[in-house]
């Protein structure tokens, strides 16, 4: 009885030089990227971007025709980010940033809880960088009472972390509380990107990837109930997708964040309160740049201006107040009399119109 | 009361002295202060008879708080002081608000209240006002100096090596390019009066409809015809215009009568199905009609690496191979042991089954650490299941290695934006997991990039670029598995399982002979 390795045994090797139905190196590879395509009576050529990468470096990224425009052709789909822009805009607060060291910052998060009562709807963690404390802060800021519900998070990641991150999302502290909902991708156009990976590993064999690396994951998290076909003040779906790829044009400007990531948590949240958390130090080549409508907080935000009562003050003074009974129990987020206020951004019944909805009308 | 002229003095004496009043060794001590003031005017033989008693000093202070907006600070307040009793707690000057001295003594002397911001000066750009890095001050210590002092290391040359790629990678990228055979690669033109002109004279025109206009579907006219009309119209394009129209791909917008273009593209394009009605834009896709220079066949090549084939460069690749059975009741060992795996299992969404069933569970309970001593395992997942997907890798021995991604292009080369295609937001791409099992370093690792652009073709049909992707890593002899697979994913070199394929086709005797004593055995058993 001999094993079978990776080639085969001998036997079948043998055999299959007689067999009739082999068939050379040459002819495989040149037979099956020919598509025949339906009901067309020409055979179309399918491009191999991978081909084409294996021969001249060049990644599939760039070939990719709606990258400086994704709704490119979609008029419609343009008009409504347009108008969600203006709009998220009109109501934004002003751009705050709060510098504080990473060994302050959970100290200070829980003293906005329990002195001045923020919550936060929407909470981005980290930026596109290899080494950044998120696991030990996420494991210890209070992430349920800082959070709305419903509320978004936000977490970023390179493709090493993923599996702590994991192990983090499952444990006490988010106890299953953050339903994992969509794992965006942020891909760099080509290898000179700022926000190009570095896949250094660590030095073993083992850890080594098989892959060259481009892609940063952003994980969004939902806690609460949200229902897509009746919560249309709290969440507007679909309108973009969870892949974004860096557009060439600002090279120069790279920010902790793409812009790309934090209008799609504007554009899927309409609620009014941001707070971007990038728990270290990020270098001079990557800035964090202030984003009106959110807090950004860390120890490399350049402008210290954030102020909890000032901030108060503008949210009520910016957003749609909408005061929501909470259900049974008394838990968390209402305070004792059981109502949760919504800071929202109000939405035009243009927004509405165009905004793509649950099934009553079929997709187009 | 005193005038204002009584005030300048003191504004000016103030300002002379400045915050020495309240250091060391005057401390603020308001006779002394008294007393200075008085000296300071002595010179100018004007006597100041205002103040004789310390009272009246007070009262001038109190006073001259008064117009300079509380310019100064007392330990405590002059007003309740009653100077006459003996009292250790004499009131102190504390503080000198220099600023507004400065601004009454402008206003002294004829200022406007409020200064006038200069208007040429050009407005400061806010990243002025930060700090700069400091690119030219030298650290005392860092790791870099250190390096560089002690081990004559410049700086970033530890970053740049371990930046460079190795010389395996390096050899085995160059080792690929050989080996692989290049596929006609054709660029987009984004030229969209090429493409409006090709259209108009290929497509378009009236008397290109057939059987009457909406009977007659554009898309489906042979490109050789449409080149054919382009060609009839050489003389009405520009030469630049014609060449290209066999050097790159053209989308021509197909325009029926109830086409609105105001409505832009369709969301479906090619797929659509109801083009013959559907009031969006549809696209017919121009293939170059020339050969491209470059596909080139794979050099002849004699040469032996580790992880090969010793018959590597003669070796035939064994013919597809497929099994159509259960893969829950198929007992893994007759089939041996294999370099790859590829998976796309349906995975079952509704996890809220009633009875006990769950596909997920029996998915996991696969025996699969049975199939693979040493090797890789690429499985597809969807939402949910990538939890559950990362979950079976671990549980199955391996280790996840990569996250792949599959970026879904349409018709145009374009991202797949509409068509509400996911739950919260749209999907553009598909995740693959990659699983890593054992040590195995006859792998050929980073040829590919983690990220793979590709059409969408059927339903929940996969790029094939991942079985090459897959055959070199691996190598084109290695035996490969894929479980769960259709008709159309049997391919040389690889043998598919699952339940929707057409019978059973093996070469490899081993494979063969106990496949059938295994039917056997189950056919007795019934
Ligand atoms: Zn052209
Ligand atoms: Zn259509």
């Amino acid at each position: 009885m001999y094993t079978y390795n990776k080639f085969g045994s001998r036997n079948s090797s043998s055999s299959n030089s007689n067999s009739t139905k082999s068939s050379t190196l040459q002819s495989v590879q040149s037979n099956h990227r020919i598509e025949k395509s339906s009901g067309k009576n020409t055979t179309q050529v399918e491009l191999d971007y991978c081909n084409n990468y294996v021969h001249s470096g060049i990644p599939s990224t760039k070939y990719i025709r709606n990258v400086s425009n994704p709704v490119e052709g979609y008029p419609k789909l343009a008009k409504l980010h347009q108008l969600k822009r203006q709009q998220i805009k009109k109501h934004a607060l002003k751009p705050y940033g709060y510098r504080v060291s990473t060994d302050r910052i959970v100290p200070t998060l829980n003293k906005w809880i329990e002195v001045y009562g923020l919550k936060f709807d929407v909470i981005m963690i980290g930026a596109l960088i290899e080494n950044q404390f998120i696991l030990p802060i996420l494991n210890s800021i209070p992430i349920y009472k800082l959070c709305s519900k419903p509320g978004f998070l936000f977490i970023w990641s390179t493709t090493q972390k993923i599996q702590e991150l994991t192990k983090l999302l499952n444990n006490d502290n988010f106890n299953k509380k953050f339903r994992r909902s969509e794992e965006l991708i942020f891909l760099p156009i080509d290898r000179n990107s700022p926000y190009y990976p570095g896949d250094y590993g660590s030095g073993d064999l083992e850890s080594l990837p098989l892959f060259e690396r481009q892609q940063w994951h952003c994980w969004m998290c939902i806690t609460g109930t949200v229902r897509r076909s009746t919560d249309n003040h709290l969440i507007h779906c679909n309108v973009d997708t969870d892949l974004q790829i860096e557009t060439p044009t600002s090279k120069k400007n790279a920010n902790a964040v793409p812009e790309a990531i934090y209008r799609v948590a504007e554009n899927f949240s309409n609620s009014n309160r941001r707070l971007h958390l990038i728990p270290s130090k990020l270098g001079y080549d990557t800035p964090i740049k202030l984003r009106p409508g959110w807090v950004i907080m860390g120890p490399d935000v350049l402008i210290n201006n954030f102020d909890p009562v000032t901030y108060n003050e503008e949210l009520y003074s910016k957003s749609m107040i909408k005061y929501k009974q909470t259900g049974t129990g008394g838990q968390a987020s209402g305070g004792y009399n059981n109502v949760t206020t919504q800071f929202l951004v109000p939405q035009t019944t243009e927004i509405e119109d165009l905004r793509p909805k649950s099934p009553t009308i079929p997709a187009k | 009361m005193y005038t204002l002229d009584k005030f300048k003095k003191f504004v000016s004496f103030l300002l002379e002295y400045d915050t020495s009043l309240v250091l060391s060794p005057i401390n603020g001590e308001l006779w002394v202060v008294k007393a200075l003031f008085v000296e300071h005017y002595r010179d100018e033989k004007t006597t100041i008879p205002y103040l004789e008693t310390m009272s009246d000093f007070l009262d001038f202070l109190q006073q001259f708080n008064g117009i300079s907006g509380n310019s100064l600070k007392f330990s405590h307040d002059l007003h309740n002081f009653d100077f006459q009793l003996p009292n250790l707690n004499f009131p102190k000057l504390v503080w000198i608000n220099i600023g507004g001295l400065l601004l009454l003594q402008h206003r002294f002397e004829g200022g406007s209240p409020f200064p006038k911001l200069s208007t040429n000066k050009p407005k400061q750009d806010l990243f002025e006002l930060l700090e700069r890095p400091k690119i030219n001050m030298k650290q005392l210590y860092s790791h870099e100096i250190l390096l560089e002092r002690n081990f004559g290391i410049q700086p970033g040359l530890l970053d740049a090596l371990i930046r460079r790629p190795t010389a395996r990678t390096v050899l085995s990228k160059q080792r690929a390019q050989v080996k692989t055979k290049k596929i006609p690669f054709f660029t987009v033109c984004n030229d969209s009066n090429h493409n409006h002109i090709l259209a108009s004279v290929g497509l378009n025109k009236k008397e290109y409809g057939q059987y009457g206009d909406n009977s007659f579907d554009k898309q489906t006219i042979p490109e050789s015809i449409v080149h054919q009309r382009i060609a009839n119209s050489k003389g009405m394009l520009s030469e630049e215009i014609y060449k290209c129209s066999f050097e790159k791909i053209h989308f021509l917008p197909i325009i029926n009568n109830h086409t609105d273009l105001n409505l832009g593209d369709c969301s479906y394009l090619d797929t659509c199905h109801k083009m013959k009605t559907c009031r969006y834009l549809h696209y017919f896709t121009l293939n170059p009609n020339s050969k491209p220079k470059g596909g080139s066949e794979p050099e002849e090549y004699s040469e032996y690496t580790i992880g090969d084939c010793f018959s590597e460069s003669f070796r035939e690749i064994l013919a597809p191979q497929w099994i159509n059975c259960d893969i829950r009741y198929l007992p893994f060992s007759i089939l041996g042991k294999f370099a790859a795996i590829i998976s796309d299992p349906a995975w079952d969404i509704h996890m809220s089954l009633p009875y006990g069933t769950c596909k997920d569970d029996e998915l996991l309970s696969l025996p699969m650490s049975e199939l693979q001593d040493e090797g890789i395992i690429m499985l597809w997942v969807t939402g949910r299941s990538i939890e559950i997907g990362r979950r079976a890798l671990l549980k199955w021995g391996y280790r996840i290695s990569d996250e792949m991604i599959w970026v879904k292009l349409n018709q145009l080369k374009r991202t797949i934006v509409t068509g509400r295609t996911g739950h919260w937001l749209n999907h553009s791409k598909e995740h693959l997991l990659v699983g890593l099992k054992g040590n195995p370093i006859w792998l050929n690792r980073k040829i590919d990039t983690d990220v793979v652009v590709s059409g969408t073709r059927e339903t929940s049909r996969k790029p094939d670029e991942f079985y090459d992707i897959v055959e070199r890593l691996v190598g084109v002899h290695s035996r490969k598995l894929e479980i769960f697979g259709r008709d159309h994913n049997t391919r040389p070199g690889w043998l598919t399982i699952g339940n929707q394929l057409q019978g059973v086709s093996l070469c490899e005797p081993e494979v063969k002979r106990k496949y059938e004593s295994y039917i056997q055995s189950t056919n007795k058993s019934n």
